[in-house]
């Protein structure tokens, strides 16, 4: 089952969720509004492999917005930190960032229960759009578990900042 | 509701979910790791009907290349699948993080489905994969209302697996 709005303000004010900074304003009727955070990271050229450590480099979002190309491929942050050792959250794009053509993540909607940090966007263009450092960009949605919980001790646990595929520790 | 860790297991030992080759290691707080099939199949152009037509690559330890702008079929290597619960079939995080998508908008795998899933490959970025690795999750949903199967049709299938023409 998906919390309503007023639920998940309930969840948060038990602790039971966490959104920092909140803000009320952001809370929609099933979800909670995330907005993009100051950060951006783009993996350098050449083949990925997922075995090795690929180099990449970190800018900031300029306050003037950035342009994005179609096609272009980066890697964001939340502004908030979030997560919960209680719901299982799933990202979305909001509608309005999703009718301009951006994906806000690849494939990988799911967000470990007991993950807690900045959740890391994947933009993905597939027309020219512009983005703001602190737009409201993607949204959050909690969902209720089945059984025994064990929560998440994972590689991209407690991280601030947009943090780039570590697939290469799985072959270490 | 989404399966934990705990009832994903526990239900694999039921027989409410079946994974092959199943391995407790790859269960994450909240889905299942399968890894990549060694089969991919790779889109070489339209036929003269207009249908995508592919070639089936079979991978080597070495892997293959995908490149931006394409779209390759793939497979899982387990068998999935449940009489039980609801699925999500998407990509890890991890794969995410390098632009591979492993579905395109159609993660929803219905509950009586019991196979090898085809996996939609499109990458923003080249990428190599390799046969067996982890590659994606699949996460398991009770169900509200009584099951019944209306029809099989891609579920009957254990390989990469185009679209078909009813």
């Amino acid at each position: 089952m998906i919390l309503t709005g007023s639920k998940i303000h309930d969840e948060i004010d038990a602790g039971h969720i966490v959104v920092e900074p909140f803000n009320v304003s952001q809370l929609s009727t099933n979800s909670y509004d995330l907005r993009l955070g100051y950060k951006y990271l783009k993996y350098r050229e050449g083949v990925i492999d997922p075995k090795k450590e690929h180099l990449y480099d970190v800018y900031d979002i300029p306050e003037t917005g950035l342009q994005l190309e179609a096609g272009d491929f980066l890697l964001s942050e939340s502004l908030e930190i979030i997560g919960s050792d209680h719901f299982v959250p799933i990202i979305h794009a909001k509608s309005g960032t999703a009718r301009a053509g951006l994906f806000v993540h690849v494939t990988a909607d799911l967000i470990d229960i007991g993950s807690i940090g900045k959740t890391t966007f994947q933009l993905y263009a597939t027309l020219p759009v512009k983005v703001y450092p602190e737009m409201l960009l993607a949204q959050v949605s909690f969902w209720r578990p089945e059984g025994e919980i064990t929560l998440y001790k994972g590689k991209y646990q407690n991280t601030t900042g947009p943090q780039p595929s570590k697939t290469y520790l799985d072959y270490a | 509701m989404i399966l934990t860790r705990q009832k994903i297991i526990e239900s694999v030992d039921s027989g409410d979910i079946t994974i092959s080759n199943f391995e407790s290691a790859r269960v994450n707080p909240n889905s299942y790791n399968y890894l990549l099939g060694e089969d991919i199949k790779v889109y070489i152009g339209g036929s003269s009907d207009g249908q995508p037509e592919f070639e089936t690559v079979t991978m080597k330890d070495d892997g293959y290349v995908l490149h931006p702008g394409s779209m390759y079929l793939g497979v899982t290597d387990e068998v999935i699948g449940s009489s039980r619960y609801a699925m999500s079939l998407i990509g890890r995080s991890s794969m995410g993080r390098f632009g591979l998508f492993l579905q395109i908008s159609a993660n929803l795998g219905h509950t009586t489905s019991s196979h090898q899933w085809t996996l939609e490959l499109h990458t923003a970025k080249s990428i190599r994969v390799y046969p067996k690795m982890p590659i994606g999750q699949v996460s398991f949903w009770t169900n509200f209302g009584a099951v019944k199967c209306l029809g099989k049709n891609y579920a009957l299938y254990n390989s990469p697996t185009e679209r078909l023409l009813s």
